[in-house]
């Protein structure tokens, strides 16, 4: 076999996921809409359901401006310092 | 993914809630950079053309799976 | 070549397609050797970073795109080209992740401008969106490489497109800036006179457009805009950057009566505005409208107010290319909805 050179490049890191709560009692939970239709449909209804079952300390919504790009860095910034959880739809 | 994988990473529990056709994609992202342990939430495929009431009903199916996905 | 190094080139060959790392045609192997001649012809140093390359945000090298430039089968010449065609896909205004991920149809094309072409023989003429160019070939195929290889655009996997098109083996051309009665297209965009550029466009497959028998602007940009109302969906509204390939006969038909690109471009755009009572969904089709821009209008199904196709006049980007034999044109879609990609421009750094 001929000695060659690789056309890739490896970018993965060792990850964890964060620790959870053991609910989400007095928890405040970020609703991300990434923008795609019908996104917001689903997480209105899960909105309803978190406020009936879940007791939550507050629910935030917010809204990324595209499904087709990451969050903007502040955006983020703004969201991981200001809540416990989050839930981020709908990727179709 | 990205957004999930860096609110994993500076300690937010992420539940990130995908149509199914897209389980391969996610996961392989997730891989990519490193996040073997990261899980979506998944609904049945598609949903652009469902009307609103039926998009809620997926909602409540999922519900149970966001609030696991969340908590220990 | 001897014999036995014939056989261990082609077990290489065999070796890349089975790593995943082709386009599915065969590739060079990029062996030290070649890969060198190509870091060195670029006049940078190998370890020099180009860019992240979304959505992996892989590290371009020069090297690293030196390795994809070989196996694509470049002349170590071409590099500096590749190069400027990376840099301008990781511009974040591309939008490469999008670009890579989606589920629709683009794969970035690659606008060559400048004394460049005419070095590198890059066709601008006859043919020029199809094969038989080197140049053409394997630059936009290196491109392509380094976004699967060095971005993680794995067609399939993480690349989601749905049907794609053939322009992911590779989509290059040049601008015949000599059969132009206008600037090209890089000058158009602030670059000097003399200098060589790369445009890049996250682009759908060309769409031909045949107008043999207008003699007036306005007849032929009437044909150009029946063509261009069709981009996305017969309905779809606030589009942005798509390319008009006009050939030369068709350039010669709109620079002789002494029209200038804005005026092609203006009067394009404002053919291309429909009233919302023509964009409802349901009729003529189940797409239109989205429900948030519908909710604008108290009656949408009898209002005249008029939307435009492409978000700006701009948005309608123009180049002459082709034989300078036939009355043919092509729109090449962007894949440009709002908050999208747009094209993006870098100037060609020659050692």
């Amino acid at each position: 076999m001929a000695d060659y050179l690789d056309p890739t490049d490896s970018v993965a890191v060792p990850r964890k996921t964060a620790p959870r709560p053991a609910s989400l009692e007095g928890r405040t939970i970020t609703l991300l809409d990434i923008s795609k239709a019908k996104g917001d449909h689903l997480l209105d209804r899960i909105e309803e359901l978190l406020h009936e079952r879940a007791r939550p300390k507050a629910i935030v919504r917010k809204k990324k401006p595209t499904f087709a790009r990451p969050a903007p860095d502040a955006l983020r910034r703004e969201i991981a310092g200001a809540t416990d959880v989050l839930i981020e739809a709908l990727a179709d | 993914m990205h957004d999930g994988v860096f609110f994993e990473d500076h300690g937010i529990p992420t539940a990130t809630v995908i149509s199914a056709e897209f389980v391969g994609a996610a996961r392989a992202q997730a891989e990519a950079l490193g996040a073997t342990e990261y899980r979506t939430v998944v609904v049945p495929h598609p949903i652009q053309p469902l009307t609103r009431d039926e998009v809620r009903a997926l909602a409540d199916k999922a519900y149970d799976d966001i609030v696991r996905r969340l908590t220990t | 070549m001897s014999r036995a190094s014939a056989e261990t080139e082609a077990d290489a060959i065999e070796e890349l397609y089975a790593r995943g790392v082709t386009d599915g045609l065969p590739v060079v192997p990029p062996t030290p050797a070649r890969v060198a001649r190509a870091v060195a012809a670029s006049g940078r140093r190998a370890e020099e970073l180009v860019a992240l390359v979304p959505p992996n945000y892989g590290r371009a090298t020069v090297e690293k795109v030196a390795v994809n430039a070989v196996m694509a089968g470049c002349r170590p010449e071409y590099l500096p080209v590749v190069l400027a065609a990376v840099e301008a896909v990781c511009d974040d205004a591309f939008d490469l992740h999008g670009v890579s991920a989606t589920t629709n149809s683009p794969s970035p094309l690659v606008v060559v401008n400048g004394p460049i072409r005419l070095a590198l023989d890059i066709n601008c003429g006859a043919g020029v969106l199809g094969s038989g160019w080197r140049a053409n070939a394997t630059i936009g195929r290196a491109l392509r490489l380094v976004c699967v290889n060095v971005g993680g655009a794995t067609p399939g996997v993480v690349s989601m497109s749905t049907l794609a098109h053939p322009g992911r083996y590779s989509y290059c051309i040049g601008e015949r800036e000599e059969a132009s009665p206008w600037e090209s297209l890089a000058v158009e965009h602030g670059f000097p006179v003399g200098g060589s550029t790369v445009a890049v466009l996250a682009a759908d497959a060309p769409l031909g457009v045949y107008d043999h028998r207008s003699r007036t602007p306005e007849d032929l940009l009437g044909t150009l805009a029946a063509s261009l109302a069709v981009v996305s969906h017969h309905k779809a509204t606030h589009w942005g950057d798509t390319l008009v390939v006009l050939s030369p006969e068709h350039a010669t038909t709109l620079g002789d009566a002494g029209w200038k690109k804005a005026d092609v471009r203006r009067w394009l755009w404002e053919r291309l505005r429909r009233p919302v009572r023509e964009l409802v969904p349901g009729r003529d089709g189940g797409e239109g409208l989205p429900e948030h821009v519908l909710a604008k209008f108290a009656d949408p199904a009898r209002d005249d107010t008029l939307i435009p196709k492409f978000r700006a006049p701009e948005n309608l980007k123009l180049v002459v290319a082709g034989g300078t034999a036939g009355r043919f044109s092509a729109i090449v879609p962007g894949w440009t909805f709002p908050k999208g990609s747009s094209l993006v421009l870098r100037p060609i750094r020659t050692p």
